[in-house]
């Protein structure tokens, strides 16, 4: 059983992040939400920077990643991501509305663990969030949590 | 040289080689001196120069001076009349005695002088000529054709020079040579209409008329007087004599002249823009001298007849080419109007054949093939194209086409004159105008044919001058230059709105491309915006009902409707944005087992059709070459339909089958449902396209749009038959191979 650690919701929409919360706590996972409203704000929380630079240190169990976002959009943080030898492990899911192939391929070639489009009914939607909650959340394992020290040291 | 020659088998291939310009001797009616223009010393003479001396003068004149040759007083003249070079060709000086006639002519081996005695019958003066002259060029803008130019022309050329008779003919593109007008006092025979074959007349004797205007052999029965020394000293060559008035001609010529009857003749050549037109030919039975004012007078009518001529030619082309450039631009304005230039001349046949006044036209390009008029068929004329196309030339023409290709023999009826025109330098593009054999009959001046082949008898070039009758076959009307002209400038204009269009469209290429990337822009902000809502509403009604479990009856149908609406909606945005990605994915293709594939829907459907009584007939199924994903897409939709529209059958038979044909496979799908009335059959396809009321049959109505979508991008076909309440047949065709795939 992997330990608790957060769900990191990456999504602009307040409806969205709204509906994805239901969804989950419908499911009564334990995992804490953090929910970042743009990629820069995502980027900082997996960084341990900004408004996150005091947070307890720790990869979250999976990234739930909108593909459209304000400032630096969900490809670009993918590709931040999964470049980045201390953060390419961490599991990253692409919730999204988008149906757009080129999207879908781009996404695998940066590495994605996942790639859901977000179905318009609802308890497909419920279904598929809590599904994906449960997979990441508590039953897939990830490695091991890296040392906070080299990464403070970091420079983005 | 001339004196081997005379020794063997003559013929007018040797005559085609003598050295004419340099025959080493002069004829004997005159006298012949080289002065180098430095010392005015005489280095080089005809052997009988010496007779200009008088009586008991040294037997040679080489190394004499000018003035120890003609005296003090005719030195004096010559050396004036040399600084003058503008000044007449001729003077009659007195030279030790004698009145002898001068002529003069500067060449890069000195100044040659040539003296001649004139006629015993002194004739008239010069200018009595003129009148007679003036009186000519007066009457010349009366004449309604050459031929009538030229016979009033021949006339005054017979009563200048007194000769027998007077011939005027033209050369034509092969240089055979046409007998246009002709003037005699009965004593020769009449050639009147006659032609004398090329051959007549080698290339360097044509050259050589086209320099020197004038020759005059007053008897060809002459000795030639030979040049001494035979090689000038300074540069160790043979005299060059192409203008001089007594250059020595070759015996083949004399020869010629016996054969003819004729003892005296003069030519003067008729020039048109450098270009050797015709002669006029004058001939005497009898030895005959001409003075020398009557050879001015009959040059100076020879320059006159040529002007005229020339400017007649050109009034003519001009009046073709501005009638050919008038027919060229309504042509031009018309096919403008069209989508293609080659329709465009289909279009407008008759003006199109008026261009070039042809009989027949056609036009090769893009594969495509349009005729007007009489042409060959079309094999033969891709056939003649690619005959055209081993030329590089951007223009070919001929009024004999088997003349330059044997092959074409088939077509001479139709297409012995064609005039092409190159439209493309990469493919075989071309505007062909075709005229048909005309045939005719020619009168020689001896067998054309013959004269190449006496080749053992002494006396060549021709024994017989009675006219000989040959059919020319084989042979069109000539296209005139102004034709030519016109076409090329035609050809310019074609290649012009080829161009033209090939930009347009380019440039509506990338119009469409623009709007394409627009629309895919569109349909990506589509797909994540038009959705983000429905899926909303959809939401926080769910939530809305979970919360509220006190809800009435009348309050849980309105949820349920909003729900309903919102959900559909969303499956609507979703139809359509799949319907507007097919169109830009590639295609991923591979073999595709449809048996299995039909398998795997019915397994998909089945729970959604548990409630119902199906019965299923599916046959073994003919494999696919396309796209696994969206072959079964396009069948789904189909099987989905029929589910759909024989819900209220039971049982509902769905039958499946499908049949191998050589090229396609075919797959079809029938059902014994609503069916519905082929009256509307053609809009079963079309997008949001219904045939049935909403609430009967839920849908988007996009899913046989998408289906015929997908089955045309595999190059395949699908059709529709049915009747109200009898069913319905859907069956679609996909090729065997993947090469009509629009990729």
């Amino acid at each position: 059983m992997a330990d608790l650690r957060p769900i990191l919701l990456v999504e602009d929409n307040l409806k969205d992040i709204e509906l994805t919360l239901a969804a989950l706590a419908k499911c009564q996972l334990a995992n804490d939400i953090v929910v970042a409203r743009d990629g820069a704000e995502a980027l900082d929380y997996l960084y341990c920077r900004g408004q996150y630079q005091d947070r307890p240190p720790g990869d979250p169990a999976v990234v739930l990643l909108d593909l459209k976002l304000p400032k630096v959009d969900g490809l670009e943080v993918l590709a931040k991501l999964k470049t980045d030898g201390l953060t390419r492990a961490v599991p990253v899911v692409m919730l999204t509305s988008s149906r757009e192939e080129s999207d879908l391929v781009r996404s695998y070639e940066l590495g994605v663990n996942a790639f859901v489009v977000k179905p318009v009914d609802f308890n497909a939607f419920f279904e598929a969030i809590q599904g994906l909650g449960m997979f990441w959340g508590v039953l897939n394992e990830t490695p091991p949590r890296s040392v906070p020290a080299p990464r403070l040291e970091r420079k983005t | 040289m001339v004196s081997a020659a005379l020794t063997s088998d003559l013929n007018l291939d040797l005559c085609a080689q003598e050295p004419i310009r340099t025959p080493g001797s002069i004829q004997p009616h005159g006298m012949l001196v080289v002065v180098d223009p430095l010392n005015r010393c005489i280095v080089q003479a005809s052997a009988n120069a010496k007779a200009l001396l008088g009586r008991d003068r040294g037997s040679s004149v080489l190394g004499l001076s000018l003035a120890e040759l003609v005296g003090e007083s005719a030195e004096d003249q010559i050396h004036g009349w040399l600084a003058n070079p503008d000044s007449s060709y001729l003077r009659t000086l007195d030279v030790n005695g004698r009145r002898l006639q001068v002529l003069r002519h500067q060449t890069p081996q000195g100044i040659i002088l040539e003296f001649e005695q004139p006629p015993a019958s002194e004739g008239e003066t010069l200018e009595a000529y003129y009148p007679r002259v003036g009186r000519f060029m007066e009457d010349l803008p009366a004449y309604e054709n050459v031929a009538e130019l030229c016979s009033a022309a021949a006339r005054e050329f017979r009563q200048i020079s007194g000769f027998n008779r007077v011939l005027i003919y033209r050369f034509d593109e092969q240089w055979n040579g046409e007998v246009l007008a002709e003037d005699g006092d009965g004593v020769l025979p009449s050639y009147a209409g006659l032609r004398f074959p090329a051959t007549d007349i080698p290339a360097q004797a044509r050259e050589l008329y086209r320099l020197n205007r004038l020759r005059v052999i007053p008897d060809a029965n002459y000795t030639p007087v030979p040049m001494e020394p035979s090689l000038h000293p300074a540069d160790g060559k043979p005299l060059d004599l192409s203008f001089a008035a007594l250059r020595s001609v070759s015996p083949v010529h004399l020869q010629y002249m016996r054969n003819m009857g004729t003892l005296a003749s003069m030519s003067i050549s008729v020039l048109v823009d450098d270009r050797l037109w015709g002669l006029v030919s004058c001939h005497n039975a009898t030895p005959r001298r001409v003075n020398a004012q009557a050879r001015t007078a009959c040059d100076l009518l020879g320059k006159v007849l040529s002007q005229h001529i020339g400017a007649r030619d050109r009034g003519a082309y001009a009046a073709r080419r501005i009638d050919v450039k008038r027919i060229e631009s309504e042509l031009l304005a018309r096919i403008a109007a069209n989508d293609s230039f080659q329709s465009g001349l289909a279009a407008n046949a008759n003006i199109w054949l008026k261009i070039a006044d042809a009989t027949g036209a056609a036009v090769l390009h893009d594969d495509t093939l349009f005729t007007a008029g009489v042409t060959p068929a079309p094999d033969r004329l891709r056939a003649l194209a690619e005959q055209l196309q081993q030329r590089t030339a951007d223009h070919f023409v001929t009024d004999s086409l088997v003349r330059q290709w044997p092959e074409f023999e088939d077509i001479v009826d139709v297409a012995s004159g064609v005039l092409a025109i190159s439209i493309s330098q990469l493919h075989p593009s071309y505007i062909l105008w075709f005229r048909p054999e005309v045939q005719r009959t020619v009168l020689w001046a001896g067998d054309p044919s013959a004269a190449r082949q006496e080749e053992n008898e002494r006396l060549t070039p021709r024994h017989s001058f009675a006219s000989w009758k040959e059919r020319v076959k084989n042979r069109a009307l000539p296209w005139s230059q102004a034709e030519l002209d016109g076409a090329l400038e035609f050809r310019n204009a074609i290649i012009n709105f080829v161009l033209r269009r090939a930009e347009e469209r380019a440039e509506l290429t990338s119009q469409l491309q623009r709007s394409n990337r627009e629309l895919e822009s569109f349909s990506y902000s589509v797909s994540h915006d038009l959705r983000a809502p429905f899926r909303h509403i959809v939401g926080y009604t769910q939530l809305l009902r979970d919360r509220e479990r006190s809800l009435s009856e009348q309050s849980q149908h309105y949820l349920d409707s909003i729900n309903e609406a919102a959900a559909s909606a969303g499956q609507l945005v979703d139809d359509l944005l799949a319907f507007s990605q097919l169109g830009r994915t590639a295609l991923s293709m591979g073999p595709v087992d449809m048996h299995k594939v039909v398998q795997e829907i019915v397994r998909s459907v089945e729970p959604d059709v548990r409630n119902r009584q199906i019965e299923w007939r599916i046959q073994s199924l003919p494999p696919a070459t396309g796209d696994a994903a969206l072959l079964r897409q396009a069948l789904f939709n189909i099987i989905d339909n029929a589910l759909k529209y024989s819900r209220d059958r039971s049982p509902a038979v769905i039958e499946i089958v499908g049949e191998q044909r050589p090229n396609e496979s075919i797959y079809i799908v029938r059902d014994n449902g609503v069916g519905f009335d082929m009256a509307y059959a053609h809009k079963l396809f079309g997008v949001f396209q219904r045939l049935h009321r909403m609430e009967d049959f839920a849908g988007t109505g996009i899913g046989l749009a998408l289906t015929q979508r997908i089955v045309e991008r595999h190059g395949g076909w699908i059709e529709a038959r049915g009747a109200i309440d009898r069913g319905a047949e859907f069956r679609f065709g996909i090729p065997r191979q993947g090469d009509n795939v629009d990729g």
